[in-house]
């Protein structure tokens, strides 16, 4: 039982201490390259990929 | 006499899958023999019949083809490999019709309880999972293997991995559904909820499950696009996290290994929580990112237009993808579940709201110039509505995730409402668009036997969803008000069969909208066979112009 308790009180402050925030930074990473304008180009032409006919 | 073929030989593939398949044939006989409980020796026997069958079949393909397996590229066009997709279209029509009619079966025996005939293998309590599993998990899953396999060849440009590894999680899966289907039938059940099915079964589903990630990964790895497609991501995002969620409920501990009872290493709430995060996700990424998958692709597709907002696409993939994970515990408000468990549930749900109407949004707005298809296309409709409905459910089940909703809504109608707003507005109708798109593509065909029976489909089943959902609505919520009902000295206002008494209308109203999206099934599964068999009479008679001339 001590030994759950010691594992679930690492894992409970590893998920607060370390992956809200990674996860929150990662998140809003994806957000900027998503509207980073110079991406657009490669997004056009992605959002025609299911048109292409070989 | 000079030898012109290069010798022929087995692949290790095939050489190491048919001794795989013989030496399992002998172990499940093995097994059926001396199991200890009847299912179990007749799942074993089955096991054992379809090991032999695999077995024998590599043999004979083997024996068939020519020295060569098929080559990559024809002519410098990639050659796709479509045969495990036309399997797998054929067998979503085939699981959808039977998940369709036992829900229909059911719903008649909620009406009129006579038929549940006084027989346990006809009982509610064991047809309703075969109805959940055969209509999420095999119509629905052979939609996605099918639509997945097609979407990631196309969009990569490349044939897929595999020569008899896709065949593998095609057969394997469907015959996971015949394992899990008998095994409810005959009161085999770890009793939990869209994971009913019992050690044995789960451990095939694992192996499928891993062929079908490394199969999808490594075209993916091996494409000629430089860009992965969205729908790939949705695609992979489904295979990933079903094989997590899988994994993560089933953990259990078998009786024996003879045998099909096992136990759960959860217990107690612990046991609540996996079992609804796994549901929700089931939910999640399989009825929602593995769909959309299908919108990203098959709408822009159908429609001949561009995504609308392709940035859009990727926000819309990656907070969908960080929110649902979370969404679980809404399935457990006002249980011993910790309250702010239940909490965190409600918000990351409301959270919800924004990638899915994200999302709604892009998909409709593909349409931006094309809308007039509308009127003329009613495969184009079937799909555009199933994105409606798509907003409409995730509109309406972040709203049932505050607490105070739940507290009338759980328990009640008003969620099989929900659920099937959702399973059959946007799954289903989902799924129908992309068959009706890929069956003519698959067998190289122009178009559809019959558009005009395409309409008749959509108009049946949207009738018969439109009665379904809004007799659970009703019924819903007149139970859950019934329920709460006190009189002015404080005591419940009614017993509880006097609310199953006021249901009855309602359910009697459901099993006639169900019987109608059956019969807009069965006119769908009519027209893509002769979509398939007209065709091959064409080319027939084409054939035979070209000889006579």
């Amino acid at each position: 039982m001590k030994a759950i308790l010691i594992v679930h009180n690492i894992a409970s402050d590893l998920v607060t201490s370390v992956w809200t925030p990674i996860f929150v930074g990662l998140f809003i990473a994806i957000v900027i390259y998503a509207l980073w304008p110079r991406n657009q180009a490669v997004f056009d032409q992605a959002s025609r990929m299911p048109l292409r006919e070989d | 006499m000079q030898q012109t073929q290069s010798t022929k030989w087995m692949t290790h593939g095939e050489a190491g899958l048919m001794l795989f398949f013989a030496m399992a044939a002998f172990v499940c006989a093995f097994a059926a023999a001396k199991a200890l409980d009847a299912p179990f020796a007749f799942h074993a026997s089955l096991a054992a019949v379809a090991s032999g069958v695999a077995s024998f079949a590599i043999m004979n393909r083997y024996l068939d083809r020519p020295a060569s397996l098929p080559p990559e590229e024809i002519s410098g066009k990639p050659n796709y490999n479509l045969g495990p997709i036309k399997c797998a279209s054929f067998m979503a029509m085939f699981w959808g019709i039977a998940g369709f009619a036992v829900g229909l079966l059911i719903a008649s025996q909620l009406a009129w309880p006579l038929l549940n005939l006084d027989l346990p293998w006809t009982s509610f309590g064991r047809l309703r999972p075969l109805h959940t599993s055969a209509v999420i998990f095999a119509f629905g899953g052979n939609v996605l293997i099918a639509t997945s396999f097609y979407v990631v060849q196309r969009t990569c440009r490349t044939r897929l991995v595999g020569d008899l590894a896709p065949w593998f999680v095609v057969l394997g899966y469907n015959f996971f559904m015949v394992i899990a289907g008998t095994g409810y039938l005959l009161g085999v059940t770890q009793s939990k909820e869209y994971a009913e099915p019992e050690w044995y079964a789960d451990l095939w589903l694992t192996i499928v499950w891993v062929v079908y990630l490394v199969v999808f990964v490594m075209t993916l790895v091996k494409r000629k696009e430089p860009h992965i497609f969205v729908a790939n991501w949705f695609y992979l995002a489904f295979i990933v996290t079903i094989a997590v969620l899988h994994l993560g409920n089933n953990p259990a501990l078998p009786v024996s290994l003879l045998g099909s009872k096992s136990y759960i290493a959860w217990a107690g709430v612990q046991d609540a929580m996996f079992q609804w995060w796994y549901g929700h996700n089931a939910v999640g990424f399989f009825l929602t990112a593995g769909f959309l998958a299908i919108m990203y692709y098959f709408i822009p597709k159908r429609a001949e237009r561009p995504v609308y907002s392709y940035r859009l696409s990727i926000i819309h993939f990656w907070s969908l993808i960080f929110l649902y994970i979370w969404a679980g515990p809404h399935h457990l408000h006002y249980t011993a579940l910790p309250d702010w468990t239940q909490t965190l549930g409600m918000t990351f749900s409301v959270m919800l709201w924004m990638p899915s109407w994200g999302g709604m949004i892009n998909g409709l707005m593909t349409l931006s110039g094309a809308w007039d298809k509308l009127r003329t296309d009613p495969v184009l409709r079937m799909l555009v509505v199933s994105v409606a409905f798509y907003g409409m459910s995730t509109f309406e089940g972040p709203m049932m995730s505050i607490k105070v909703v739940n507290s009338l809504s759980h328990y009640t109608d008003w969620t099989i409402g929900h659920v099937h707003s959702g399973a059959l507005g946007w799954v289903g109708f989902v799924s129908f668009g992309a068959l009706y798109c890929l069956v003519p593509w698959l067998w190289g065909r122009k178009e559809l036997y019959s558009l005009k029976l395409v309409n008749w489909h959509f108009w049946i089943s949207t009738i018969g969803i439109v009665l379904y959902i809004s007799a659970m609505w009703v019924s819903g919520i007149l139970q859950g008000l019934m329920w709460r009902a006190y009189t002015s000295l404080g005591f419940l206002e009614y017993s509880f069969i006097e609310t199953v008494e006021a249901m009855h209308p309602f359910y009697v109203i459901r099993a006639a909208g169900g019987a109608l999206f059956l019969i807009g099934a069965l006119i769908m599964a009519y027209n893509l066979w002769m979509t398939v068999r007209a065709s091959e009479a064409d080319v027939g008679t084409e054939l035979a112009l070209q000889a006579a001339e």
